[in-house]
């Protein structure tokens, strides 16, 4: 079924940008001059909506014809793509988005045809469902458990980690009792915030800061902001 | 069947020579006039890919970085049509590579520091005395042309046991199996050494994987420099110095085993992927094989498939990273553009187990590989494979031989139940191999060095 695999939506959204100029700026450089700015951590706009897996921005300028015979070919106008994964229905994040980070969609979606705003969130949901078009492919990462469900198993595999390195060689009933020290920390760990997680960077680790390791369930935890 | 011109390609590119002795001569060029002149001396002494009746006492391949042809004078519009990463050169990829830390271009070897290599020229023998007799002659050319400039030469040989050539590095470990058989190349096919096929046969891999001029996996001809006479039969080489901290890893191979129930060689074969007499975990998971391990019908012959788990080869073992073979399913298909073909000798004196050792001294592994695309294939296995884990589900923890891991990384032994093969988490690890220089080279063919030799490379 296309827009759901599983307990995760996907949703594909094509807006058409105005043409021409808002005030001495183009509509779609002023997008893009926008989302450059936005940050891409837990302060990210779609860590406020939290529920987002994996969420992207894209202006789509034009559409190159790639084949033989050579055609050209062209949009009627410039779109802003926008997809994303989350858990959930739609009318929620939707919802979410229009409640939660009102600004940023604003500051976005002004620069489109037709936007109506976030004030009224029945009007700014139907303005979304009349842009959607099919999901079929989604994040390759997404394996049906949610954000939260997500986050909290890569601390605890990283915590198992540690555990192990610090406990094994150990007599049995000393690693029991390490290990019902371990477990109620695991309860009792606060929930993990959406974009929080650091040790699993989607590049390789890269100078200092990205090989820190975040062993949030350790003693010594590093390299992990929250 | 693509039909090999043997003659036309540097034999380096189609074979390693298993001679036990070398010295890789890096050399700095004069101006075009005088470098053409040495190159078109050069040229009747390279070693090309045809058979031979005989192994010739020595054999000699050249290569090129792209600072040393433009030295040639080769014209802008060939050498702006190289790739990228070549232009580049190895230092300038550090990002990329992961070459930071200690592993960063301040800490290589002066050489390889200062941007003098311009030519690479590999001279391998069966004897020290053929050795220094092919090197003489080189010095002769070197010296009668003016055309080229010694600035350093890095000798390289087998390790010595019992007074015989071994496939041995310094940490103990049988190395050199497995190269990706191709089709053309003249020689005997191992079973596991090329591509699965979804009947799980291996057949051997396309041309265009490690010859430039022929189509690739993707039935592609490889991304080129013009004109195609200049590429055609050509390869590109990565050349790694790679130095080796044998305290350190005894050192903590020792530690680690004391509290590791399946002992210190299961542990050593356990990050490997091969028990250190170059048996196969996967095949041989309780102890080494010698039967399996000189076997060519079985050495290179294995799968994952059915060990996804990691219980009997680790996931994140090092031979399992760098070929994954079909443990990314859809029967290795997403392998087979990320092959490399491996050439290389240890340097240094090798220092048997029971005997002191430091991470001080010169010793480690002149490390080489020869492939259609740097970036697609090499790049992508030192990047993805090797400093990195996600492929191997195995988060952000980097190869435990060859990872850049300043003291923090971790490598996982799955194991099972067995009390002999529990899981195990090595942490902790300090930096067991540390890069000492390197660049990026084009190896051409002989047609190619012709070209250049004659000044009439024409893009046009």
């Amino acid at each position: 079924m296309p827009n759901q695999s599983g307990n995760v939506y996907g949703l594909t959204i094509l807006s058409p940008i105005i043409n021409g100029a808002a005030g001495d700026i183009s509509h779609d450089c002023a997008i893009r001059d926008y989302l450059a700015g936005l940050p891409r951590d837990h302060r990210s706009l779609f860590a406020k909506v939290s529920s987002t897996h994996l969420a992207r921005l894209v202006v789509m300028d034009d559409v190159v014809f790639v084949g033989t015979p050579a055609r050209e070919e062209h949009l009627q106008s410039k779109y802003l793509v926008f997809e994303t994964n989350f858990d959930g229905d739609l009318d929620t994040y939707l919802e979410r988005m229009a409640r939660e980070a009102p600004e940023e969609v604003n500051a976005v979606w002004q620069h489109c045809v037709g936007y109506p705003g976030v004030k009224d969130p029945a009007a700014f949901a139907a303005y979304m469902k009349k842009c959607q078009i099919e999901t079929t492919y989604f994040f390759a990462d997404v394996n049906n458990k949610t954000v939260q469900q997500t986050l909290r198993a890569l601390k605890v595999q990283s915590g198992v980690a540690h555990f192990i390195e610090v406990n094994q060689g150990k007599s049995p009933s000393e690693i029991q009792a390490a290990f019902r020290q371990f477990l109620e920390k695991v309860r009792h760990a606060p929930e993990p915030l959406a974009g929080e997680y650091e040790g699993h960077p989607h590049l390789p680790a890269r100078g200092e800061g990205a090989s820190q390791r975040t062993d949030p369930l350790a003693e010594e935890s590093e390299g992990h902001h929250g | 069947m693509v039909n090999l011109n043997v003659a036309d390609i540097q034999g380096f590119v189609l074979r390693g020579y298993n001679f036990p002795f070398a010295r890789y001569l890096l050399l700095e060029l004069e101006g075009p006039e005088k470098g053409r002149d040495f190159i078109g001396r050069i040229i009747p002494h390279i070693t090309t890919g045809q058979r031979w009746e005989n192994k010739p006492p020595s054999t000699v391949n050249i290569a090129f970085t792209h600072k040393g042809l433009a030295r040639l004078g080769l014209p802008d519009a060939t050498l702006l049509s190289f790739p990228a990463e070549f232009f580049q050169g190895m230092k300038g990829r550090k990002e990329i590579l992961c070459d930071t830390g200690r592993n960063a271009s301040e800490n290589w070897d002066e050489v390889w520091r200062n941007d003098v290599v311009h030519v690479w020229l590999g001279v391998h023998a069966l004897t020290p005395e053929a050795l220094e007799e092919r090197c003489a002659e080189m010095d002769g050319i070197m010296q009668g042309t003016g055309g080229a400039h010694l600035r350093q030469a890095q000798d390289a040989k087998a390790v010595f046991i019992d007074n015989k050539p071994s496939s041995k590095e310094h940490f103990g470990y049988t190395d050199g199996f497995g190269n990706p058989d191709f089709e053309g190349a003249d020689r005997h096919s191992q079973p596991g050494q090329g591509k699965l096929t979804k009947e799980g046969d291996w057949v051997p891999l396309a041309t265009g994987e490690f010859v430039l001029g022929y189509p690739d996996e993707a039935g592609e001809l490889p991304v080129a420099p013009v004109p195609h006479l200049l590429a055609n039969n050509g390869s590109f080489m990565v050349y790694r110095k790679l130095h080796e901290n044998v305290a350190t890893f005894r050192d903590y191979l020792e530690e680690q085993s004391r509290h590791y129930a399946g002992g210190k060689e299961k542990l050593a074969a356990k990050f490997v992927g091969r028990w250190r007499d170059g048996t196969p975990v996967e095949l041989s998971p309780d102890a080494p094989d010698p039967a399996i391990a000189a076997d060519p019908k079985r050495n290179v012959n294995f799968t994952f498939g059915r060990d996804l788990d990691g219980v009997h080869c680790p996931i994140g073992a090092h031979v399992r990273r760098v070929n994954p073979r079909d443990s990314a399913g859809f029967h290795g298909l997403l392998v087979n553009r990320r092959r490399i073909s491996r050439r290389g000798l240890p340097y240094g004196e090798y220092v048997p187990e029971a005997e002191p050792v430091s991470d001080k001294d010169d010793r480690g592994v002149i490390f080489m590989v020869l492939n259609s695309s740097i970036f697609r294939q090499f790049e992508f296995v030192h990047q993805q494979w090797i400093e990195y884990g996600n492929d191997a589900h195995q988060g952000s923890d980097k190869d435990l031989m060859l990872g850049n891991h300043d003291g923090r990384g971790k490598f996982m032994i799955q194991g099972s139940t067995d009390p002999r093969n529990p899981p195990f988490v090595c942490a902790r690890l300090p930096q067991f191999v540390e890069l000492r220089g390197g660049d990026y080279f084009f190896m051409p063919s002989l047609t190619a060095l012709r070209l250049i030799a004659d000044n009439s490379v024409d893009p046009r």
